[in-house]
């Protein structure tokens, strides 16, 4: 079972506050729905692999020294954490934004905010300069009602699974996210 | 650039620290993160939206962490590890202003059936109130050139 909703053209740029909202009920229904095959919109770059080693002062080699990094990698590598950032959609564009939703958005659910909790990844190869990423979501589960400091709602797991422009599997990802109603602040 | 030595079956015994890696993170360092991993969710630049989420204030991003907690591993073991399992568990956020640590300990080491060395870590990430985002990783040692 797959949607295409994922793939949804919207105007302007990215809205991170809205989601489906409906029961539990309906949102069970999207457990087992994969996304389309979502290409990124561009080409990992030295530049990307750099600014965010340096935002966490990483000097590993492999990101800044293009001797040793062909010699051990074949070629510059960009940090793991950088996963979901290189598939991502440009946030603006001239001819109207392609918003990627989350997947995790489209699922009916009665909380309109999301935190991540957890993601566990399996990595089957070092993101590389130059690679352009594919990626495809699926719903793996939603947790019945859970009530958390922040507010209460349901967790849900989704899967992505990365490939390079050579079809290699990069890795694959398991979020999980609370949906959850933001507590009022009176 | 000077290469860190590449840790081996030998070098990674089960039990031993793994040092401890630190930096402060102050707003700009938060929002460098969130920018550097195009994360444009507003409880990683604005304040007031942080703040109606029950949070102190602007806080670190989840790809900052995944880098991070990746980042223990390869100081410790040297550029030629890389990190084949990483799952972490967001406890509570660690907010602009804090001084984040990194550190670990290898709890199994064995070979996989390539004959490969394989390292399975405990690695705590926290502030200076404690632990914030306990990860299980992962990680192959020494890993022969460009077999990856």
């Amino acid at each position: 079972m797959s949607t295409g909703s994922s793939q949804d053209k919207e105007e302007g740029g990215a809205n991170f506050a809205q989601a489906a909202i409906g029961t539990y009920e309906e949102g069970l229904k999207f457990v087992g729905v994969k996304s389309e095959v979502h290409v990124a919109d561009f080409d990992i770059t030295q530049f990307m692999a750099q600014f965010y080693a340096g935002s966490i002062a990483d000097a590993n080699p492999g990101y800044w020294d293009e001797d040793y990094a062909r010699e051990q990698w074949g070629g510059l590598i960009a940090s793991s954490g950088l996963l979901s950032t290189v598939s991502k959609t440009m946030p603006w564009r001239p001819d109207g934004a392609t918003v990627r939703k989350s997947i995790v958005f489209l699922v009916p659910l009665p909380g309109d905010s999301t935190i991540n909790s957890s993601s566990e990844t399996e990595f089957f190869r070092p993101l590389k300069v130059g690679d352009r990423l594919s990626s495809y979501d699926e719903i793996a589960a939603i947790s019945p009602e859970k009530t958390t400091r922040l507010g209460t709602g349901h967790f849900v797991n989704v899967v992505t699974t990365y490939h390079n422009q050579n079809g290699d599997v990069i890795a694959k990802n398991t979020n999980s996210v609370f949906r959850f109603k933001m507590a009022d602040k009176d | 650039m000077a290469q860190a030595q590449n840790k081996t079956w030998d070098d990674a015994a089960e039990g031993p620290r793994i040092p401890r890696i630190e930096l402060d993170f102050t707003y700009s360092r938060v929002v460098w993160g969130a920018i550097a991993s195009m994360d444009l969710f507003p409880g990683h630049h604005e304040k007031e939206y942080a703040e109606r989420q029950g949070q102190e204030t602007i806080y670190v991003n989840t790809m900052v962490y995944q880098g991070w907690i990746d980042r223990v591993v390869t100081d410790w073991a040297g550029p030629a590890s890389f990190v084949i399992k990483r799952k972490m568990t967001m406890r509570r956020a660690v907010y602009a202003g804090s001084i984040m640590y990194g550190e670990g300990v290898v709890t199994r080491r064995y070979r996989d059936e390539q004959g490969r060395t394989v390292v399975d870590i405990d690695i705590d990430v926290g502030d200076a109130d404690g632990s914030c985002c306990p990860a299980k990783v992962t990680a192959l040692l020494d890993v022969a050139p460009r077999s990856l």
